[in-house]
């Protein structure tokens, strides 16, 4: 396994006008598991091609081990992938598929091999069908053992592997793989649309967007401290409620109204607050900013206290709130926003964070 | 306890096709099977004559000699034209704004009557005016398809290739077409070789359609007629008469109905045993699978 990095990395395709992408840099650590997240577009699927090597990308912009492998082919970069969809070879045995990538071994640490991966992922007992035998589940189990048997791989890509799998098994497919990561301590790049795939997943998570990586941090530091204002709203669940805001002195100000405290220069900015950093109360008293509660939707229960989403408009945005439902119903109310959770954006880009 | 009473009305619901495959196949089959046991002197004498015309057909040197030559025929069009028609459509661009056109061009030499397919080739080939064959000629090769039986067959198997590799190669073009991308990549971060790409990733999931193309390329060759009838009418000499040419002249030539028909039946019964063997084959394979 091999530790990744990418230095100032771009790339267009041959005749488009626009980089699909610019200027990447990312270390990912051996023995990592990475995630690449990002909606459709966002230069996903180029990334792993320029990684493993189907695309060619210029020479000093992707080390493995310190080794610039950017005009290297896909083979001796030992990096091996797990598709969106089971890719086997149809007319090999499952066995033979496992050993194919390790065709320039000894017969013998094939076998050892092929019998130790194919126990680690629990498909032993596939061992000897066809593929045609196999279900989209088991043919994506086998899939994943084959990227993973060659001893000396560098590089495991997962390119959104669990889309075939129903929801079910979902959960399963990804408790095998984070295991089968952790034993073996493999460097796995896993891209991915769906921000729960990324976050329970990796160790961490890098958010692309129109070919930029915006930030690449831990999963609790996304959320907390998203570095940018679409990292804020595309992860999470329902996303950060962004706000358009100002900064006037040490404070920061939202529709006239005082909400929190930050150190930035003056000027315009945006406001982000997470869901869960901000309380609605129904009524026209008190504190907050006044809002129009326009609906709520129940998620479930705690002791005698029902909890759920409670949406309001404030002048023309909307925003979100996931709190306790009792009292609240729409019309008028009121909203207060944690003020030491408060992130502010300018241009996109966080301002203001200690850090 | 309710019980369902089986209901033969629904019988009924198959009788129209009953009636119309009865009409349109079984009836003139049999016509066929009845005039194979007769000698048929006029439309009232008529003589029962049990499997005789069978076993004259079988002994008959003629008759063996052109399943021979057609069976030689055969095999060489298969074995010439799925190799040239995967090739082909291996070699066909998978997307971009020339695959229409080509694909057009392709399906040309299908769309020709095989008379005029036969034509084409017979001026094509002639030594004296022929494009072909004068140009050969003017190489220091002596070639005549005329009076040269090897010359005749060179000719009669590079026409047949000309009409009908296309069909192979669309075929292997559509099973081409259906493998996604990713079994492509996935094979190049494998290392594979273009020949080991071949043999692992593309053929397998050409099987299917390659089955096809081998039956219908095997069923229509064994058939052929019309081309061989204008290119050399079976000559020089017999050397490419063909069973349907030999059953022509028989029935149609001197009207020998009896030995024609059961000529007719072993025909049709070798097609049939040649198609289900190879059928047979394939999907045993798959069923050891």
């Amino acid at each position: 396994m091999a530790e990744v990095r990418l230095d100032n990395l771009s790339f267009r395709y041959p005749g488009a006008r626009e980089e699909t992408l610019s200027g990447l840099s990312l270390d990912v650590r051996r023995g990592e598991a990475h995630a690449l997240l990002g909606s459709s577009g966002a230069g996903k699927s180029t990334l792993l091609n320029l990684l493993s090597g189907l695309l060619p990308s210029a020479p000093g912009c992707i080390f493995f081990d310190g080794r610039d492998v950017g005009t290297m082919p896909p083979w001796p970069r030992r990096v091996t992938q797990v598709f969106q969809f089971p890719v086997l070879y149809e007319a090999m045995t499952v066995a033979d598929n496992l050993a194919f990538p390790m065709r320039e071994l000894p017969a013998a640490t094939q076998r050892q091999r092929v019998v130790e991966i194919a126990e680690r992922l629990s498909v032993t007992a596939l061992l000897g069908r066809r593929p045609a035998a196999l279900t989209l589940v088991e043919k994506q189990l086998v899939a994943i053992a084959r990227a993973l048997t060659r001893p000396d791989v560098s590089l495991v890509l997962l390119d959104e592997p669990l889309t075939a799998a129903e929801p079910a098994y979902k959960w399963r497919l990804r408790q095998t793989l984070k295991a089968v990561q952790r034993d073996l301590g493999a460097t796995m790049i896993y891209v991915t649309h769906d921000q729960t795939e990324a976050l329970t997943f990796a160790d961490r998570v890098s958010v692309l967007h129109a070919g930029r990586i915006l930030q690449t941090a831990a999963p609790r530091e996304l959320l907390e401290e998203p570095a940018h204002e679409h990292v804020g709203y595309f992860v999470g669940s329902p996303g950060m409620n962004l706000l358009d805001g100002e900064i006037r002195g040490s404070d920061c100000l939202a529709g006239g109204h005082r909400i929190g405290q930050l150190k930035a220069a003056s000027g315009p900015c945006r406001v982000g607050f997470r869901p869960e950093w901000a309380t609605l109360t129904s009524g026209d008293g008190g504190d907050g900013l006044p809002v129009r509660i326009t609906g709520m939707r129940t998620l479930g229960a705690e002791r005698e206290h029902l909890l759920g989403l409670v949406m309001a408009d404030l002048g023309s945005t909307s925003i979100i709130t996931r709190q306790v439902l009792d009292g609240i119903s729409t019309g008028p109310g009121r909203l207060r926003i944690r003020p030491e959770r408060l992130v502010c954006f300018r241009d996109g880009w966080r301002i203001g964070a200690d850090a | 306890m309710p019980e369902t009473m089986p209901d033969n009305r629904a019988w009924l619901g198959v009788l129209p096709v009953l009636l119309v495959v009865a009409f349109s196949a079984v009836i003139p089959l049999m016509t066929v099977v009845n005039y194979s046991v007769q000698d048929i002197f006029d439309v009232h004498t008529r003589l029962f004559v049990g499997f005789d015309w069978y076993r004259e057909t079988l002994r008959d040197p003629r008759f063996l000699d052109a399943l021979v030559r057609q069976l030689g025929f055969s095999a060489a069009v298969l074995a010439l034209e799925v190799p040239l028609g995967i090739l082909v459509a291996r070699a066909l661009p998978r997307d971009g704004r020339w695959v229409g056109v080509l694909l057009v061009l392709l399906a040309v030499p299908l769309l020709i009557p095989w008379n005029v397919v036969g034509t084409i080739w017979q001026l094509f080939a002639r030594p004296d005016i022929g494009l072909l064959g004068r140009a050969v000629n003017e190489l220091g090769i002596p070639f005549n398809y005329t009076a040269e039986p090897l010359h005749a067959w060179i000719t009669l198997l590079m026409m047949d290739v000309w009409h009908w590799t296309s069909l192979v190669a669309l075929l292997a073009f559509s099973g081409l077409t259906a493998i996604p991308g990713q079994c492509y990549q996935a094979a190049a971060m494998d290392g594979m070789s273009g020949v080991q790409v071949f043999r692992h990733v593309e053929l397998p999931r050409l099987k299917s359609v390659l089955v096809i193309a081998v039956l219908l390329r095997l069923m229509d060759s064994f058939m052929i007629y019309t081309e061989p009838f204008v290119l050399t009418g079976g000559g020089p000499g017999n050397s490419t008469t063909f069973l349907s040419q030999y059953l022509t002249t028989m029935a149609v030539g001197q009207f020998d109905l009896g030995p024609a028909a059961a000529f007719s039946v072993l025909y049709f019964l070798v097609v049939l045993l040649l198609c289900w063997l190879f059928y047979t084959s394939v999907i045993a394979e798959r069923g050891e699978r």
